[in-house]
């Protein structure tokens, strides 16, 4: 239910993302239940837990690919409603990288990277070009910029997706299990490209099950299982000594 | 029998080639109306447009039920009728074989291009469509530069070979008394009485045409069979 009365953002003043008491239901089924989470500015977060747990639920309800049914979101300041408005000025400023890729198939690379910032940013051709080859350069794609994704290794593809993203100069981005779909050689291209990501500062939210890359960069490590917040520690503690029995049964099947 | 003489054709070919302009001037407007009409349609479906939706769906199940001849048959003498009553004074206003032809040709076709397209919507992953929410593309920019590029590439072979039925079925505007190829060819072997050399011809000309169509469609799909083989 959203409560009518909650018009102030009651949130920390330094928090980018703000979910509060997050509600989504499939039909019958609860798929979120009660959802409490504050990133702050420069965050990075791993969401984990057991397939169905609902944690890519959880970031697709942030830049509302999912509608939530209760509860509050709170993005850069901006509460997402049913308004169109709110919602796009929300995905303007959160990037978002799928399990599957997602790139256009019809357009080349470079041209992939080039269609949100002209549409939704209104850059000229050419300074979207130039923002373009920017980033690829920074995730090491470049001299592939005119080929198109079905000539591109998964690897490279996810790599290309999160320059995409990143042409829209995101304050937040979101991972939903990046590397799952890649084959294991293809895993640390992508992980490299993401931990230069949160080298340089940026607030990300992770779905992963990479635990090398949540011992190397995030700042929380959040268990999540049937749709609710289990446990919520940092790296070391979590991975060391996770204190509820489902996150350290968790612990122990993804390590076999 | 008398033996083929064929330097009858070479003397008939000038109005034959005034026949298949027409023939291919009807094609080519046929298509480029239903083409922008069916890709409507689609949408109007696809978006489930509360009352419109339903009225093309069942514009498209009447079209698509009847023979075309009869659908030519209904424009030419009912709709001056209507035009008629519209206007007022209840005279008929007629339009005239051409314009009945390209508006009937036009408006049979949207029917099936927009089927076509329909199911080329449905096929899109939704992947796409959750791509663009993130990148916050408008639903104008989600269809315009990403969805519909890729319905029409991947249906492109079967609008193809739809529209190569549409330029056979040109042939039938012979009704209105208007004349095509076949239409300028049958006048022509009545007229001369080498019915056999001309209907031959003609053939041909059909087959040359058809031909050329299909091996565009075959490397097409080619094409996009290579292009779609990622992942």
């Amino acid at each position: 239910m959203f409560q009518e009365t909650a018009v102030n953002v009651t949130s920390r003043s330094s928090a980018i993302v703000a979910v509060e008491n997050l509600v989504k239901r499939f039909g019958q089924f609860t798929a979120l239940n009660d959802i409490n989470l504050t990133v702050a500015a420069g965050e990075k977060i791993v969401l984990c837990g057991p397939s169905g747990s609902g944690k890519s639920t959880l970031i697709r309800c942030i830049n509302h690919i999912e509608k939530h049914d209760g509860g509050r979101i709170v993005v850069t300041g901006v509460e997402l409603t049913d308004r169109m408005t709110d919602i796009n000025s929300v995905r303007r400023e959160v990037g978002m990288v799928f399990q599957s890729f997602n790139l256009f198939p019809h357009l080349s690379i470079v041209e992939n990277c080039m269609l949100a910032p002209m549409k939704v940013r209104g850059l000229s051709r050419e300074e979207a070009h130039e923002r373009a080859m920017g980033v690829l350069r920074q995730v090491r794609i470049h001299d592939q910029a005119g080929k198109y994704p079905g000539q591109l290794s998964g690897g490279q593809q996810q790599r290309v997706a999160i320059a995409r993203a990143l042409c829209m100069q995101p304050k937040i981005m979101l991972f939903d299990e990046p590397t799952s779909a890649l084959d294991p050689e293809m895993v640390k291209e992508v992980l490299d490209t993401m931990i230069g990501l949160a080298r340089g500062g940026m607030t990300m939210i992770c779905v992963t099950h990479e635990m090398g890359f949540a011992r190397e960069v995030a700042d929380r490590v959040v268990f999540m299982d049937r749709g609710t917040i289990v446990e919520e520690a940092d790296p070391e503690t979590f991975f060391r000594a996770a204190r509820t029995e489902r996150a350290k049964g968790f612990l122990q099947q993804i390590i076999h | 029998m008398n033996s083929l003489d064929f330097s009858i054709v070479a003397q008939a070919w000038p109005y034959l080639w005034s026949g298949l302009l027409f023939s291919l001037a009807l094609t080519a407007a046929a298509f480029v109306i239903g083409m922008i009409l069916g890709t409507l349609f689609a949408l109007v479906q696809h978006f489930e447009v509360p009352v419109a939706g339903r009225l093309v769906r069942a514009y498209i199940a009447l079209i698509r039920s009847i023979p075309l001849i009869l659908v030519l048959f209904w424009f030419f003498f009912l709709v001056p009728i209507v035009l008629g009553h519209l206007s007022g004074n209840g005279r008929p206003v007629p339009i005239g074989a051409t314009w009945t032809a390209f508006i009937t040709f036009g408006l049979f076709e949207a029917a099936y291009y927009s089927e076509i397209i329909r199911v080329g919507l449905r096929a899109v992953n939704r992947g796409q469509f959750e791509a663009c929410q993130a990148l916050a593309l408008s639903t104008f920019h989600t269809y315009r530069c990403v969805i519909l590029p890729q319905v029409l590439r991947v249906a492109s072979p079967i609008i193809l070979s739809q529209t190569i039925i549409l330029f056979q079925d040109t042939s039938l505007v012979y009704v209105l008394s208007l004349t095509d190829l076949l239409g300028a060819a049958s006048k022509l072997a009545q007229l001369n009485g080498r019915l056999v050399e001309m209907y031959l011809v003609v053939a041909l000309v059909y087959l040359g045409v058809s031909s050329a169509a299909s091996q565009c469609v075959a490397s097409l799909r080619k094409r996009y069979a290579m292009a779609g083989a990622h992942r």
